[in-house]
């Protein structure tokens, strides 16, 4: 009785269309016009996405304030990794007394992006940053290393990206 | 005024034809643009905002000009308007394919069938009763003659309507059927037995303004529905209503009820092998068919070419018109397709309101809803339709 | 023009019988099922339209409801989900084919008794009614209060008992189609 009740009074339906039609209305009145739209969606290719803080994007290697590589080669992330997409050569160097990457490469096309890396990491010296534009054009820019001129572990690579909004010319 | 002779007359029903043709080919396009805004809106989007990338086409020229100066564009709000264009030039410009294994004719028939059929009902829909205007003396064969708000405002309109519409299944089904592949024959079944059964409800919902105006035409159905029935006459159209517009959902396979083409579960439904302007047709079909329900909903339930909605007309004509000035009482007391234009307009949006609220039914659940709450509901507001018929009028 | 338009207007009646025709030739004679059933919904809708030619709006309107717009869909549910190859394999219809010839004979023979006596005969000259004070005596009404009036009250009696014979036959088929529940 009281679901066949439920059913025949639609109390769930008009509550539903209330809060649609609330929705509606504010982003109708309000697009464009307010400084702070009520729309959650941005104009992306055209106005920079804005990413959550957690988002994880691409993996990135940190260098401290002096412009030293943070990463110690301790080959926590190495191993930790599900799908072995990071693979670290380590040097000696004499002004360091931890051990220095020589090489270290990481292949975006089987990274799925669980940030296990980062969490194994004792040295915070790797993060996943916020790009989000990976697509490419070849299949050998997928795989990035520390010493491409083109893209590199250090920054966000220019390759594919989509964005308009700063892009200086 | 000269009697039309019978040249005349078909020159006139041609030009009504075409009208209402017309009226179509703009509404549907304005609908299908709206449904992208408003579903947008609904949901806290924007909607279509361009129809090429950033870098190509000349709104993307326009805007990543706007932007890089940073501004927002000017025409920002309304960008998405070549939207209209660009939807009618891809079902146009799409490749035509047709499977290997299909039957040919009858996949080449379906879209038809549905395309015509909705388009067909038209003929019944009176726009206002008499005359729509008055055709002016220089034209040359039918000059001075008025063109009628209907092109036929047969005395069986509302089953002229009810008849044709039933005809659309057709279309679905055979176009489930034609395509040699599971998911258009499940999608065509589904919508077979959907629109057989939610066709029930429907006449039975309809069948209360039939009752309390004793008609079974158009435009005589939507004036006594208007203003011809005292205050009580609303109860029983209220309830009416809403079963109407629910039914009027289901049988045009809008969202709470789009079983045949439930995306999520059967690829596109039956028209899932169907591409360029076949699919278009039945798109514009579905449209179409929106259209047709908003308007009987509007004619019956809402007042028609008249003003308020569920009979107040007829309280408002009796009791204020004597006080207002004369301007006032052709504007609000007298029909005028105007109305009834915003009034189908207005039950698009609650058509496109409903898509972007409520998810889609079990397909269980929407026969259930059909026969064990609608057809027991439809009766009871048969009855007090009856009722009010027997005391009332 | 006008001469021409009224021509056609005058034949309307003959194109959609002709059409009608049409339809039921492709039914009978199409290889494919579903053809058929096109062809059986095209005779319909022509059989509407010589109706609506003939002025009897209602029952035009009514044979698009209830036979194009009801029967024939469940007419193609059932075809488009029936296998037939295995029938053809049987040799079904083949072996049906005398009796189907005597059948349609008898029908034939049966309908042209109907419509002689239809045409060259007496019709009922009392109406068959349990209420003789609603029957009409040549009032002039609408098409739908017409066949209302006649269905309701001059033939009250007869189309009780015909929906009877109807409900009959519906709980025939629920017994049916009723499996046996052990």
């Amino acid at each position: 009785m009281h679901k066949f009740l439920k059913t025949l009074i639609p109390f769930d339906i008009a509550k539903g269309m209330l809060i649609t039609g609330k929705h509606f209305s504010k982003v109708f009145f309000s697009a464009n016009r307010r400084k702070v739209p009520f729309h959650v969606v941005s104009e992306y290719p055209e106005v920079p996405a804005k990413m959550q803080p957690r988002f994880r994007g691409r993996l990135q290697l940190l260098r401290d304030e002096a412009g030293e590589i943070k990463c110690v080669c301790c080959m926590a992330c190495e191993k930790i990794c599900p799908t072995q997409v990071i693979t670290i050569e380590s040097d000696k160097k004499e002004v360091r007394k931890t051990k220095l990457p020589t090489r270290y490469d990481f292949e975006m096309e089987r990274c799925i992006f669980c940030e296990f890396c980062v969490e194994s990491c004792g040295f915070d010296s790797i993060i996943l940053n916020h790009q989000f534009e990976l697509a490419v054009y070849n299949r050998e820019d997928m795989s990035i290393a520390m010493d491409g001129k083109f893209q590199n572990m250090f920054g966000i690579s220019p390759v594919a990206k989509y964005s308009v909004a700063d892009e200086k010319d | 005024m000269p009697t039309p002779t019978l040249t005349q007359s078909v020159l006139i029903a041609i030009l009504q034809a075409i009208l209402v043709v017309v009226f179509i080919f703009v509404i549907v396009p304005l609908t299908l643009f709206a449904e992208r805004k408003v579903l947008g809106y609904l949901q806290q989007r924007l909607g279509a905002t361009r129809i090429a990338g950033t870098l190509t086409g000349l709104s993307g020229f326009l805007n990543r000009n706007m932007w890089k100066m940073g501004k927002i564009p000017m025409l920002s709000y309304w960008r998405g308007i070549p939207m209209l264009v660009g939807d009618v030039l891809k079902m146009i410009l799409k490749e035509d394919i047709l499977p290997t294994k299909a039957d040919k004719f009858v996949f080449f028939i379906a879209p038809a069938i549905s395309f015509v059929a909705s388009v067909v009902v038209f003929a019944a829909i009176s726009f206002v009763p008499g005359t729509l205007f008055t055709l002016p003396q220089w034209v040359p064969v039918i000059g001075g003659l008025p063109v009628a708000g209907a092109v036929g405002d047969v005395n069986v309109g509302l089953l002229w309507i009810l008849g044709i519409a039933s005809v659309g299944v057709y279309g679905i089904v055979l176009a489930g059927w034609a395509s040699n592949s599971k998911y258009p024959l499940l999608g065509g079944l589904r919508s077979g037995a959907q629109i057989v059964s939610y066709e029930v409800p429907l006449t039975l919902s309809l069948l209360a303004p039939v009752v309390m105006s004793g008609s079974l035409q158009f435009s005589e159905l939507s004036r006594s529905m208007a203003v011809g029935l005292p205050i009580w006459g609303i109860v029983p159209q209220f309830f009416g209503f809403f079963i109407y517009l629910t039914c009027g959902f289901a049988e045009t396979n809008r969202m709470p009820f789009d079983m045949p083409e439930a995306e999520n579960e059967l690829v596109a439904g039956f028209h899932t092998e169907y591409s360029g302007m076949k699919f278009g047709f039945f798109y514009l079909a579905e449209y179409i068919n929106m259209t047709v329900v908003a308007a009987i909903a509007s004619a019956f339930f809402l007042g028609g070419p008249w003003l308020l909605p569920f009979g107040l007309q007829g309280l408002f004509n009796h009791f204020l018109s004597p006080h207002l000035p004369a301007l006032l009482v052709t504007f609000l007391c007298e029909p005028h397709a105007i109305f009834f234009v915003g009034k189908i307009i207005l039950l698009l949006f609650v058509y496109i309101w409903v898509r972007g609220t409520i998810p889609r039914y079990r397909y269980d659940q929407v026969m259930a809803v059909a026969w064990k709450y609608f057809i027991p509901l439809t009766l009871v507001n048969l009855m007090l339709a009856a009722l009010v018929r027997y005391f009332a009028v | 023009m006008e001469n021409l338009l009224l021509k056609i207007g005058q034949n309307l009646f003959l194109i959609f019988g002709l059409m009608a025709l049409g339809g039921a030739a492709v039914m009978v004679a199409a290889k494919n099922a579903v053809h058929s059933v096109m062809g059986f919904l095209l005779a319909m809708l022509a059989m509407a339209g010589c109706y609506l030619c003939i002025g009897a709006e209602f029952m035009g309107v009514a044979q698009l409801l209830v036979y194009a717009g009801g029967i024939v869909v469940l007419f193609l549910f059932v075809v488009m989900l029936v296998e037939l190859s295995k029938a053809k394999e049987k040799g079904v219809f083949q072996r049906q084919t005398p009796f189907a010839l005597v059948l349609a004979g008898a029908g034939v023979v049966g309908f042209v008794g109907v419509f002689w006596k239809t045409i060259f005969g007496t019709s009922a000259q009392e109406a068959l009614t349990l209420a003789p004070g609603l029957v009409t005596q040549g009032e002039k009404l609408g098409n739908a209060q017409m066949l209302s009036r006649g269905l309701f009250a001059e033939y009250l009696l007869p189309f009780e008992i015909l929906s009877v014979i109807l409900l009959v036959a519906l709980v025939g088929a629920v017994v049916l189609a009723k499996t046996e529940r052990v």
